[in-house]
């Protein structure tokens, strides 16, 4: 299994370098750079601004060093090779908005409260999406399958931030009974943006959990089991649930990578200091070397949650063989 | 692995998870609120807190209660001392001499001297710290030399400490608004020995930062929270309240959320569309502020090259309709000095006036808009800009019978588009920098990297240069009424809409937080009754 997993990692090196090269390309060719604003600012000042974030080379291809002739300098004084140079070290750069702190530095601060933040949402929705989609499969085409079903169906249409809005005005203003925002650390600011958050992933996962479950139960050995006068309880645990997790788990990897990173709606309505806000933010602010990493950092989750699936698919399924 | 051990370890590990949630949310321990404690909200994490490279407000609302500079304004905006007791100007205004307060300690109880200010003018100016900010002094001897490596001696640089409390300060030529530019954060001075030691931005955290001004940094969470605290060695009246806690909301509509559930005291911005509704809140107050909100024409584009067409379009707005739709005490305005500021001269500029804008539609070629090219009024993503630009595009077809297309763009694209190649008619608007009239009217001169317009007027130019040479008020404001005369009345390069207005919300317990017209968020006279 340490081999498969070595394995996978090594595969993930060209991916995340073709990503961040891609990702660098659209950013360039965006109009608007991170110093434009609208006052101005004079061109020895701006020309200082530049030297000092390597932005006064050319982004790909150093056509002046063409014309003298310095080879060499055609790909490596550019703002491409500054970049990777540094990645290759680790070192994701300044961001160029918030000045002098590094893009590493943002990271680190913000990554911890949207995984927090991302753990309780997920927790929620299987804790919640499980156990509610195994109660409509087994109670097929009663009331509560179609409650449960609703509840599901709303969840997934509804936007968050209108289920959000809603929390807030229902919990917050009228109610009195939990902030509508901030993340001060008590339970309480905890409890509006994980159901926020965490619906969606329920409804998916009660859904998803559903539809296996009704294909499971039908199958030979869930009859024979049942022949052979195992205890319903059992026979539905055993047999059907385990057997049902295993699409659940396939999509678990990046619904969990997308809670994490995709909360920008919820964490920018609570005023929670996490990642997702600044996947909107460094695009309006062209924040170049921000852009990027929260690109690579959205990247390496996936790609760590999609192992772990993986992983996790050998473990409650027995046909699958890791190599 | 045995038959049941997986299951096993997956409760083990649910429980101890649940457990561990619990125990982390600590749901019986309830924090309660420090006492004394001023909430307020900026709406971004601040960029910086270093004000050698701070260009924006929302640093600034911190910086402001930190540090002080030399002079600061009271709340008419008139410049008072503040780190320095006095100064000379020198008659012919090329030499400025400041004495510094001889009782002003650092937060760590070193004395401030004249050598600090010597270090953070350095600082500022130097090439490799790269501040947008430095051109505040390019008025001083030599400083655009040194900042665009043309000198890279320091020492031939106009500024120098005569002694520990004295600074000398010589310009290249007179400049009128030059003591307001010491009430402007980048102007502050600066510990040489920790920006060293510690070096950039480590220095701007709580723990290495020191500070003269009302407050002391206590704790920045970045993207959270900034928490200021009364500092004790301030050589002025102490701060009443002990703490103040600035929250960082993007979202304008969590903020009045979290007023409304009581969870901050302040917030400085009401969404535009929003003013109305909270119009009559017993918590609203309305303030000045130096911002102008206006129209430009790329002259060098038809239709907007004929002089006769840009009045037409500036004579053809009631500007009172945009403020009946905005209903934020915004002021409606035909001239372009904002009220608060010398020259503010609300006669100047072209009134409403249908019969006399039709008349020049049609000597310009375009009688009752007939043969007039099809263009778009350009405006950055923003929904009151929408507003405002939906309710001039029907006024210039009502009034003109001109058809005109809209056109939005997100801001960094737009404001790259204006640079590089505007539209014939778009919107912007300007903050002061300093309330000074050269602030705004410089806008415009030839060689302004702000104006947009492409307009070039000699005479509007040499009196831009007049007025800020000249020391004398009374001759000041005849130089600039000329000038704005040309640019609102004249040539008409752009049409001015409306003067903006500060909304905020203050809880009724808070007392001594006052508006002044530059936005500047001045904490240390604020008290809390609760």
């Amino acid at each position: 299994m340490l081999l498969f997993i070595l394995k996978r990692l090594f595969i993930s090196i060209p991916v995340i370098f073709i990503l961040a090269t891609l990702t660098f390309c659209i950013m360039r060719v965006t109009p608007g750079g991170p110093f434009d604003k609208d006052k101005a600012i004079p061109p020895e000042i701006k020309a200082n601004i530049e030297a000092k974030y390597h932005l006064d080379k050319p982004p790909f291809i150093n056509t002046p060093a063409f014309h003298e002739k310095k080879w060499i300098n055609i790909l490596t004084e550019t703002q491409y090779f500054y970049y990777m140079k540094g990645l290759a070290r680790g070192d994701l750069g300044p961001s160029y908005k918030y000045l002098g702190r590094s893009v590493t530095d943002i990271i680190r601060d913000s990554l911890p409260v949207s995984v927090e933040l991302g753990f309780y949402a997920a927790l929620l929705a299987f804790l919640l999406g499980v156990p509610l989609g195994i109660l409509a499969a087994y109670k097929h085409n009663t009331w509560i399958d179609n409650a449960a079903m609703f509840t599901a169906i709303s969840g997934i249409t509804l936007p968050s931030f209108l289920v959000a809005a809603l929390l807030i005005y229902i919990f917050s203003i009228k109610m009195g009974w939990l902030p509508a925002g901030l993340w001060d650390g008590g339970w309480e600011y905890k409890v509006l943006p994980t159901i926020a958050l965490g619906l969606r992933p329920v409804a998916i996962i009660a859904r998803l959990m559903r539809t296996s479950m009704l294909d499971v139960i039908k199958a030979d050995y869930v009859r024979t089991a049942r022949a052979k006068g195992l205890n319903e309880v059992w026979v539905i645990l055993k047999h059907v649930v385990k057997n049902s997790l295993i699409p659940v788990i396939t999509i678990s990897g990046p619904l969990i990578a997308g809670i994490i990173t995709g909360s920008f709606v919820i964490e920018h309505v609570f005023a929670i200091p996490g990642i997702a806000k600044h996947f909107i933010l460094a695009v309006t602010n062209r924040d170049y070397t921000l852009i990027m990493g929260v690109t690579l950092v959205y990247a390496v989750l996936l790609i760590i949650a999609n192992i772990l699936v993986d992983v996790f698919y050998a473990l409650v399924d027995p046909r699958i063989k890791l190599s | 692995m045995k038959k049941y051990s997986w299951t096993r370890v997956s409760w083990i590990a649910v429980i101890l998870l649940m457990a561990g949630l619990i125990f982390y949310a600590k749901p019986w321990s309830k924090k309660s609120l420090p006492v004394n404690e001023f909430r307020f909200v900026i709406a971004s994490e601040p960029p910086t807190l270093d004000w050698s490279l701070a260009t924006d407000n929302v640093s600034a609302d911190i910086i402001f209660n930190l540090m002080e500079g030399l002079v600061q304004y009271d709340a008419d905006l008139n410049v008072q001392p503040a780190l320095a007791e006095k100064w000379d100007i020198s008659k012919d205004g090329l030499r400025y001499t400041f004495y510094l307060k001889k009782d002003v300690v650092w937060s760590d109880g070193n004395p401030l001297t004249a050598y600090d200010f010597v270090y953070g003018w350095q600082r500022l100016l130097d090439p490799k710290t790269a501040s947008e900010y430095a051109y505040f002094l390019f008025d001083v001897k030599n400083a655009q030399d040194y900042n665009s490596k043309k000198l890279s001696d320091f020492n031939q640089v106009g500024v120098h400490a005569k002694d520990d409390h004295t600074l000398v300060v010589d310009l290249w030529h007179p400049a009128s608004y030059f003591l307001t530019l010491h009430a402007f954060w980048a102007t502050f001075p600066l510990r040489k020995d920790i920006v060293e030691k510690f070096g950039s931005p480590q220095w701007t955290e709580p723990a290495t930062i020191v500070t003269c001004g009302p407050f002391k940094l206590k704790a920045w969470e970045h993207d959270y929270k900034v928490i200021l605290e009364a500092n004790p060695l301030y050589y002025g009246a102490k701060p009443k309240i002990q703490t103040a806690t600035a929250y960082i909301i993007n979202e304008d509509s969590t903020a009045l959320s979290l007023y409304e559930t009581g969870k901050v005291d302040l917030i400085r911005r009401i969404p535009p569309l929003l003013i109305a509704r909270y119009k009559n809140h017993p918590d609203h107050r309305s303030g000045p502020f130096l911002r102008g909100y206006y129209y430009g024409m790329n002259v060098l584009k038809k239709p907007f090259s004929d002089v006769r067409v840009r009045k037409a379009f500036s004579m053809a707005i009631d500007r009172t309709q945009l403020t009946a739709l905005l209903q934020g005490n915004q002021i409606p305005t035909t001239s372009w000095v904002p009220k608060g500021m010398l020259g503010y001269e609300p006669e100047v500029g072209l009134k409403f006036d249908l019969d006399k804008a039709r008349l020049l539609l049609a000597q310009a070629g375009y009688p009752n808009a007939r043969g007039f090219p099809q263009i778009n009024m350009a405006y950055d993503t923003r929904d009151d800009n929408k507003v405002i630009a939906e309710n001039l595009q029907q006024q210039w077809k009502q009034n003109l019978n001109i058809d005109l297309g809209i056109e939005n763009q997100e801001w960094k694209v737009y404001i790259k588009q204006l640079q590089t190649d505007a539209p014939p008619l778009w919107r912007l608007g300007w903050g002061a920098d300093f309330p000074d009239p050269d602030n705004f009217l410089n806008l415009f001169t030839s060689y302004s990297g702000n104006n947009l317009t492409r307009w070039k007027n000699k005479s509007y130019d040499a009196f831009i240069e007049a007025g800020a040479k000249e020391q004398e008020p009374s001759k000041r404001l005849a130089i600039y009424h000329k000038a704005q005369k040309i640019l609102t009345e004249e040539e008409v390069p752009i049409i001015p809409l409306f003067i903006d207005a500060q909304n905020v919300l203050i809880k009724p317990y808070i007392t001594g937080y006052s508006l002044n017209a530059m936005a500047i968020n001045i904490l240390k006279n604020v008290e809390i009754h609760k």
